[in-house]
């Protein structure tokens, strides 16, 4: 693929933690531009970590980040532009509690994308409508349930209308029965083309949306391939074990 | 059965409290104390041909009142600059604020008092007035800011990440998601620090300020009325500062139509 396709190039990235556990290992991962990357793994593999270090919520010790076209370096300007390009989705769903459901996605798009109210509103209600939740938007965040809220905190990071979409174990928190609901919103998304990395271990939804599959282990890449090829035939002894595992 | 509970546990404290009062009447007869409060009234006001003036007590009332708002208004500024400070990534303004926190705990506020009227207030050309409001700011102000840190501190990471993943600069993620979730939590020790400082206002009495304490020594001084006078002011400073516990707590309901914890918590 061409630099210019790349919208997520990392380069040998390292992540030491303090005690001096390794959660990267001069990690390569390069993502193009309307792929939707699934990452899975073991817990502890550092999959998370890795989506953490894309938009400068981890420092990385070692290697070099760019997203489309801006290195994530110390110049504050650049980390700024980065963290205003690419929206993050949480297990936790981390909405803002004192806030409505209408606060919360107007709030960036008031103070970072300086939008009026009523542009933001406006913004805010068409993106509850994609997320199918209208009738919640006067209401706190601890009236709704887990999948509402998840949905919420999808509305909330595309307000920003980000280049690149970060999905860390979205789902991971919810009841089993509400796992659907949300998978459903990254399916659109992903049929209409954005970029996303998705940290998961629903294999249905990776199997179905995922265009790359990527599975890591101990800070590395084990094993990554096309969606279809790699769950098929994987080549590595420890992804067929992984997969046996999970499948 | 958890009636009868109560009532025996409501037996036992009138019993307690007329043990109290009759310990009280029997001390002072002791004493041969002669109750004079027909005297207390026309320290509080007078009322001469309808018109109306407010006597010693009163005026002293209104000097503690203003000298606690304004300490108020700026033991807050203070306290959320030093625990922000606390909380910067400077090692500049962490090591001034720990200075200031460790300085201001470690001494008694007695003697602040005595130092900024006596040491700092003729170099930086100010009066009583302004040394009391700056003495109990100052130190109010310390042990505010520690409130408002364990505050910012005790909410969950995740909000955090969530502002940052948003593109907010750290301003506007204080503004707006941290400062007002933390000031809520903390809202019942930070009015015991402003019900603090208004009962260590008394202390700016030491230095020629006549507050409601003064007023009261002075009185106590003129008419021997020691025990009226005395219990007369206690109960000043208690309407006080009941007065600004329940205004808290009608604020502290009024926001808890909204969680504390909730979805912006761990799951």
């Amino acid at each position: 693929m061409s630099a210019d396709e790349r919208i997520i190039e990392t380069k040998e990235i390292t992540k030491i933690f303090p005690g001096g556990v390794v959660a990267l290992d001069r990690f390569s991962l390069a993502v193009r531009r309307g792929e939707v990357v699934v990452v899975i793994g073991p817990s502890g593999s550092g999959k998370s970590t890795f989506l953490r270090c894309l938009n400068g919520l981890e420092e990385i010790d070692g290697g070099s980040v760019v997203i489309d076209g801006i290195p994530l370096d110390h110049r504050r300007k650049n980390r700024l532009l980065i963290r205003e390009e690419v929206g993050m989705v949480f297990q936790s769903f981390n909405l803002f509690p004192h806030m409505t459901v209408r606060e919360n996605i107007d709030l960036a798009q008031i103070r970072v994308r300086k939008k009026t109210r009523a542009d933001a509103e406006e913004t805010t209600m068409a993106l509850l409508k994609k997320v199918g939740i209208t009738e919640k938007a006067d209401r706190h965040p601890h009236e709704l349930s887990g999948g509402q809220q998840q949905r919420v905190a999808i509305a909330r990071a595309l307000a920003m209308n980000p280049k690149v979409m970060l999905f860390d174990e979205a789902t991971s928190a919810l009841d089993p029965e509400m796992i659907g609901e949300v998978l459903d919103v990254m399916r659109t998304l992903a049929a209409e083309g954005m970029t996303m990395v998705v940290v998961t271990h629903e294999m249905g939804f990776a199997r179905e949306a995922g265009d790359r599959i990527v599975f890591m282990e101990n800070g590395r890449i084990v094993e990554e391939g096309e969606t279809e090829r790699f769950f098929a035939a994987p080549r590595e002894e420890r992804t067929r074990a992984f997969l046996g595992q999970i499948l | 059965m958890a009636r009868r509970a109560a009532l025996i546990d409501y037996g036992k404290f009138f019993l307690l409290a007329g043990l109290t009062v009759w310990l009280l009447t029997l001390g002072t007869h002791g004493l041969g104390y002669h109750w004079q409060w027909y005297r207390i009234p026309r320290f509080l006001f007078t009322t001469e041909s309808g018109v109306w003036t407010a006597g010693p007590l009163l005026l002293g009332l209104l000097v503690t009142l203003e000298i606690s708002a304004l300490a108020l208004v700026c033991t807050l500024i203070l306290g959320l600059t030093a625990a922000l400070f606390r909380l910067s990534a400077s090692f500049t303004a962490r090591t001034l604020a720990r200075g200031y926190l460790e300085l201001i705990r470690n001494t008694p506020l007695l003697i602040q008092i005595f130092l900024i009227y006596f040491v700092i207030a003729p170099i930086l050309e100010i009066g009583a007035f302004a040394s009391a409001v700056l003495a109990l700011s100052l130190f109010e102000g310390a042990y505010a800011a520690e409130i408002l840190r364990a505050g910012i501190i005790s909410l969950h990471r995740g909000q955090w990440e969530a502002a940052h993943s948003l593109g907010l600069g750290l301003f506007d993620t204080y503004r707006d998601v941290i400062l007002p979730q933390a000031v809520r939590r903390v809202l019942p020790p930070l009015a015991g620090q402003g019900i603090s400082l208004i009962k260590d206002s008394s202390l700016v009495s030491t230095i020629a300020i006549y507050d409601l304490t003064m007023q009261g020594q002075k009185i106590v001084a003129e008419t021997f009325l020691a025990f009226e006078v005395w219990f007369t002011v206690a109960a000043i400073y208690l309407v006080l500062t009941f007065g600004l516990s329940f205004a808290v707590r009608v604020l502290e309901r009024r926001m808890n139509g909204i969680p504390l914890r909730g979805a912006g918590g761990i799951a």
